[in-house]
């Protein structure tokens, strides 16, 4: 028992350093996101169609350094926050070939990118959405109450 | 001679056979690599890199092989098991005998979609999931996707992919104008709403586990990727003169060179090409 929990915990640690490696979310930017209707605000970016890769990402990067808190991180808004059906979903613009990171209660849900610029996610697999906020969403709808596997995420994402 | 027959027509003998087969595999912890291999090479046509198991021309062969490993994984344990094919064109209710407590079990409860009857039921301790797109324990179903129904492929849609005479086409993805029999099949070419064709279908019409990328979670993915591969080999026939695409390995300024696998080059993980999965009859046949 003691054995699994701590692979869990050490799997869940690095997906999540994953994340967090390439990006740094503030509690200001995203508390203030999901109480001033930033989600609203964004809507037309996620609508529109947005180019694909990493092109389609909103460059923001300045105030990592200036704060002093480490130059080899950037600083880059949500692209959504909400809370869905009781889950906090977020999603962010991600350098990697997908366009994006997506996360629930912080864990982060695996996403693919299609040809066609839309995405599937661990979540569902054999359906693809046209925007991350859709795909998110979708995400909870399947998985209900349950916690992301950190474990599972770290298989699946190459 | 291995002899995949339709899961309707199993004795009850051979039903239990078949789950006692899969239950004992669980225990051995010799399943989860199943899992975990079918999560590992579902790689997407958005991203580089090479493509085998999904939205690849591979689709087929590389299936054929996966659920060949895990037949022969089962005959380790009795030799007399093979894996039934799910005819979802037929048993296309929830009522299917598939679906009864002495074989698949049934859907999975409003709450949580927790499957409570059957073999594979969590409670009944035999089946604990182990690895998972989530921590949950127990598989899950939500079988026809109450809040926004869907329908199981008919035999009319399957005929119109059985119809087309090209195996596949360049460039070979997931892409609506990647024409062909496979696309067609897979089902990635079809609205949000309508759920995916063919193949994409039945996983989306199942429900729970057989939606994510730990499909294989859930037993039933092994029906109906028999189902799958017997169409193929309904497909071939059909179109004797119609042969696997591509044929040969493609050029190196092609850009899906390097992320598609042609007839004779190898397929990982187990390094067989297509070409020594073409036929299905040195290794088991089908009784229709
Ligand atoms: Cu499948």
């Amino acid at each position: 028992m003691s054995e699994s929990d701590a692979g869990r915990n050490a799997g869940r640690k690095s997906a999540r350093t994953a994340v967090t490696r390439r990006r740094v979310i503030t509690s200001g930017v995203t508390s203030a996101a999901a109480v001033a209707g930033t989600v609203a605000a964004l809507h037309p970016l996620l609508t529109a169609g947005q180019p694909a890769g990493p092109a389609g990402a909103v460059a923001v990067g300045g105030p990592a350094g200036s704060d002093g808190s480490g130059g080899d991180v950037e600083v880059q808004p949500a692209l959504f926050d909400e809370v869905y059906r009781g889950r906090r979903i977020q999603g962010f613009t991600d350098p990697g070939e997908d366009g994006v990171a997506i996360t629930v209660d912080g864990e982060a849900l695996p996403v693919m990118r299609r040809v066609d610029g839309s995405w599937i996610s661990t979540a569902n697999h054999y359906q693809p959405y046209t925007t991350p906020l859709a795909t998110a969403r979708a995400a909870v709808d399947v998985i209900g109450r349950a916690k992301l596997s950190a474990a599972f995420a770290q298989l699946h994402h190459h | 001679m291995n002899t995949r027959k339709n899961q309707r027509n199993l004795t009850s003998t051979q039903r239990t056979r078949f789950v006692e087969a899969v239950l004992e595999l669980k225990r051995s912890g010799r399943y989860e690599k199943y899992v975990r291999t079918h999560a590992q090479y579902f790689a997407s046509d958005g991203e580089n890199g090479l493509r085998v198991a999904h939205m690849a021309p591979t689709f087929f062969p590389w299936h054929r092989q996966f659920v060949l490993y895990f037949e022969r994984d089962l005959q380790l344990i009795d030799p007399s098991v093979t894996v039934p094919y799910w005819d979802w064109t037929v048993d296309d209710k929830e009522t299917s005998a598939l679906w009864s407590a002495d074989f698949m079990g049934g859907n999975g409860r409003d709450s949580d979609g927790q499957v409570m009857t059957g073999p594979f039921a969590y409670s009944g301790g035999r089946w604990p999931i182990t690895f998972g797109v989530t921590d949950e324990k127990y598989l899950t179903r939500n079988i026809g996707r109450p809040d926004r129904p869907i329908k199981l492929p008919t035999k009319a849609e399957l005929d119109g992919a059985l119809a087309l005479g090209t195996y596949d086409t360049a460039p070979w993805n997931s892409a609506p104008d990647t024409q062909g029999f496979r696309n067609r099949i897979e089902g990635w070419t079809v609205s949000e709403t309508k759920g995916g064709y063919l193949h994409n279908r039945v996983h989306q019409w199942v429900g729970g586990h057989m939606i994510g990328a730990a499909s294989p979670n859930d037993p039933v993915f092994w029906l109906h990727h028999a189902f799958i591969d017997l169409i193929w080999v309904r497909w071939q026939r059909l179109h004797p003169k119609s042969g696997y695409l591509p044929s040969e390995a493609l050029a190196g300024d092609d850009p899906e060179s390097g992320r598609v696998i042609s007839a004779d080059e190898p397929m990982p993980p187990w390094n067989v090409k297509p070409s020594e999965m073409f036929d299905h009859r040195p290794y088991y046949q089908y009784e229709e």
